[in-house]
């Protein structure tokens, strides 16, 4: 029977192994891998921008490249990795995992999730199409007005930077609904909101910040390309505009987006440690509310990005107060995480490696992080090495790392094999090493001033050996990352199966196959308790085959606080039409940098014919 | 956000969700938050002519005149109302009055655009949007906003040309009352429009 029941499920849920099956399909484990895939290789150029200005910097007066040149080359590197790489990574991780660890069958919106995938893709993909015309952004990855007017920012590169963003924000927007309808929709009978597992605490904050944070993104981009390409005085103080809407806008965005980037990371990390500890977290309920706490608070401290434009003493005062409250919540975090530890039985695997190493680096991140929030200290480094220091230390400590970490706890699950765990650790020791190698020292840089974005320097300024030690540590970083990818092609091939549950882990994804069958588990799970896999209870007891639904493709809905079921979902079918519509959107935006209006008006209505083609409802006869 | 008067058993310990429903109450749920973060997308922009006014060198402009946006805002109420009617029908099993509705709808929506270009046409005779940034704010939020309603007409008309309104038995409002909410948020807009950016500026200018 079962073998008849799984083909039939197989049936329903199985994409193709075509071309169109490719292109049509929805399965949120294809497009999780796809999003990881694509930010992986955004990494990777972004990584290749930054070492070539680590060259330009490793020696005073160096000639590789020129100013402008310089100012592109930083910019994008800013925007690749904090944009293309740092957030989608995350809702890569997130789309593959989260129906899973909540044991549904797929995404509330299954096409919506292919077409964000999509549209993601296409906005990169536009961006990188700017430095083949030689105009790639050049204002720094927030772009302050006055530098990126027209004036001072002639050619095409802020119109990409501007219709790139919005267009990537559509995408980011779509994912966040989508996670947030997702995860307080779909969970499996049982799993109660004190129950969720900590990572979907962490998605489900982070989707609520996206929500009422992007929009000010947006404004301030349409703003800012009104202002370039109509003719409009939003931020020329000479008309009653003023340049610092731009900062406010953008930095009310700004700061939120690093807990998007920041959030689910430790969400991950909250999966992780208590796995490889053996032993469930400490104070689950204060890490679940701290993940909360920070998003809310996160919205109360973007003026700390603005403490050297002279605002009022007592909205400095405020902003500052905020800025260090936000680290108690992160503290908790923190304290919760070692004290699993401390408790615990540690097993030191890669994964949890990479986690540990996560921990160290944002106490030094948020240390050096906090010594900005003092105002008279700010001003002194402002605009330095320091900062740079600070957001490396804190993105790459706080994103990177746990990205790591999740993959080297969660690629088992996607591929079925296990990677090195040997050539991971060496991986981990050669990335924390020139991590440590290439940041530190510049914060040493930032004290003795050396300012941010300057391509190269004087030779008598006490910069040079520093800055030497700096670009071999970014080299050493970037072997370290090497080393990795190097492992995961290897582990294709070659790792050991995973089975199941290779980790011992307690969540609902870990007793699914690895790698999962399109309909993950046969029987949809129930849950009682935090920890399924770990307690005396058979999520997949189902005698009379109540949970298989294999009429179509379905999936429960249940209640958001108790997680009751009250219906079912039916799921869409395969279908290109996202994709058809993400190529619509991709030529509207392209068109606009272009200021080809009558052509986007052009897109425009093909994007609602396509998008009235996407929401057709099928006639009940259709239905099952 | 649950499905209409359906007994449903659940059973306490979780393990036989013996129910039959078709949850159709997702894309309900998602247009919530679509519309919240359109109307976050709004409120910045309000911040923004705010903001922008706070550095004080708006002074010498006159407010704008009040006659058509109090019309358009009557337009677009009484579209609401004739909309929530309709909604009603609908929910009652009258498709008719319910298309009927739709319809009218319609027809007031686009009116309201038709009166925006009038609108447009007087109020650009004092201030364009390269005039000042008063110019640049005030255009750039009451086109963005009839940018909306030719958004909301979009959904309109395809719920009014949908062969039958419904995917399943159960609902047959759905996709009406999902229209229907974005709607209602376009007027909302309106509201806060007219009175920030006419009605504010011109007690300013009497008192």
């Amino acid at each position: 029977m079962s073998t008849a029941v799984q083909q039939r499920l197989l049936d329903l849920w199985e994409s193709p192994k075509t071309l169109y099956g490719a292109l049509a399909t929805v399965d949120h484990k294809t497009i999780g891998k796809r999003y990881i895939i694509t930010a992986m290789a955004f990494l990777i150029i972004g990584g290749i921008e930054a070492l070539l200005i680590r060259l330009q910097l490793a020696r005073p007066q160096q000639n590789l490249m020129g100013p402008e040149m310089y100012d592109q080359m930083f910019t994008m590197h800013g925007i690749t990795m904090i944009f293309w790489y740092a957030q989608p990574v995350l809702s890569g991780l997130a789309v593959f995992i989260v129906p899973l660890m909540i044991g549904a069958r797929d995404m509330a919106f299954p096409r919506f999730n292919a077409f964000t995938y999509w549209a993601y893709l296409f906005s990169g993909i536009l961006l990188y199409a700017s430095p083949f015309i030689g105009q790639s952004p050049n204002g720094g990855w927030f772009a302050y007005v006055p530098y990126t007017n027209l004036k001072y920012s002639p050619g095409y590169g802020m119109d990409f930077y501007n219709f790139c963003l919005i267009l990537l924000t559509i995408a980011t927007t779509g994912g966040a609904i989508n996670f947030i309808v997702t995860i307080l929709r779909l969970r499996a009978p049982g799993m109660a909101i004190s129950k969720m597992p900590l990572f979907l605490y962490s998605t489900l904050t982070i989707s609520f910040i996206t929500i009422f944070a992007l929009p000010a993104l947006t404004a301030a981009n349409i703003a800012l390309e009104l202002d370039r390409r109509f003719f409009t005085h939003f931020f020329d103080p000479a008309h009653g505009g003023n340049p610092l809407l731009w900062q406010q806008l953008f930095w009310f965005f700004g700061h939120p987006w690093v807990y998007i980037v920041f959030l689910p990371a430790t969400g991950m990390i909250s999966m992780i440690i208590p796995t490889f500890s053996r032993r469930p977290i400490v104070g689950y309920p204060y890490v679940a509310m701290s993940t909360v706490l920070t998003g809310v608070t996160g919205f109360g401290v973007w003026v700390h990005h603005m403490f050297a434009v002279g605002e009022g003493h007592l909205s400095m005062s405020f902003f500052s107060a905020a800025s260090m409250t936000i680290s108690i919540f992160t503290a908790v975090q923190v304290f919760a995480w070692l004290a699993t530890m401390w408790k615990g039985r540690t097993v030191l695997t890669a994964s949890m490696h990479f986690a540990v190493g996560f921990v160290a680096l944002i106490i030094i991140g948020g240390l050096n992080g906090i010594v900005t929030a003092v105002i008279p200290v700010d001003w002194q480094l402002h605009d330095t090495y320091f900062v740079v220091s600070h957001l490396h230390y804190v993105l790459v400590g706080a994103n990177m790392f746990p990205v790591f970490a999740g993959l080297y706890y969660w690629i088992p699950k996607m591929t079925g094999r296990l990677l090195d765990e040997r050539l991971g650790k060496t991986s981990f020791w050669v990335i924390f090493i020139g991590l440590n190698l290439a940041f530190f020292p510049m914060q040493l840089l930032g004290i003795r001033g050396m300012p941010r974005r300057i391509y190269t320097y004087l030779p008598n300024l006490g910069w040079n050996s520093l800055n030497m030690i700096i670009t071999v540590g970014a080299f050493i970083l970037a072997i370290g990352i090497l080393l990795t990818i190097i492992n995961f092609f290897w582990s294709l091939r070659r790792g050991a199966l995973a089975g199941k549950n290779p980790w011992n882990a307690d969540t609902l994804e870990w007793s699914t196959d690895s790698p999962p069958q399109p309909y993950g588990s046969v029987h949809l799970p129930t849950v009682v308790t935090r920890h399924p896999l770990w307690d005396e209870h058979d999520e997949e007891e189902d005698p009379n085959g109540e949970r298989i639904l294999d009429e179509d493709r379905l999936t429960f809905s249940s209640t958001w606080l108790d997680a009751e079921v009250f219906a079912l979902a039916r799921m869409p079918e395969d279908t290109i039409v996202p994709l058809l519509l993400a190529i619509g959107f991709t030529a509207l935006f392209g068109f606009l940098i272009f200021k080809l209006l009558w052509f986007a008006l052009g897109a425009l209505i093909y994007n609602l014919i396509v998008t009235g083609i996407w929401f057709w409802p099928k006639h009940e006869s259709e239905l099952a | 956000m649950s499905p209409v008067a359906v007994d449903i058993p659940i059973h306490r310990d979780h393990a036989r969700p013996a129910v039959r429903v078709v949850d159709d109450g997702r894309g309900t749920f998602g247009m919530v938050l679509f519309i919240t973060t359109e109307a976050t997308l709004f409120l910045m922009l309000f911040v923004a002519y705010y903001y922008t006014h706070t550095s004080g060198r708006w002074e010498h402009e006159q407010p704008p005149k009040l006659h058509y946006a109090i019309v358009m805002l009557i337009v677009l109420l009484t579209s609401s109302g004739v909309l929530h009617w309709g909604e009603k029908k609908v929910k009652q099993a009258r498709r008719a009055a319910g298309r009927f509705a739709l319809l009218g709808t319609i027809l007031l929506g686009l009116g309201f655009l038709v009166l925006t270009f009038f609108e447009f046409r007087e109020t650009l005779q004092h201030v364009t949007p390269t005039t000042d940034a008063y110019g640049s704010t005030f255009f750039t939020l009451v086109s963005l906003h009839a940018a909306h309603v030719v958004v909301g007409l979009s959904m309109l008309i395809w719920v009014l040309i949908l062969p039958q309104w419904e995917p399943t038995r159960e609902t047959p409002h759905r996709p009406y009352h999902n229209a229907a909410m974005y709607w209602h948020f376009v007027d909302t807009v309106w509201v806060f429009l007219v009175a920030l950016l006419y009605i504010v500026p011109n007690i300013y200018n009497a008192v």
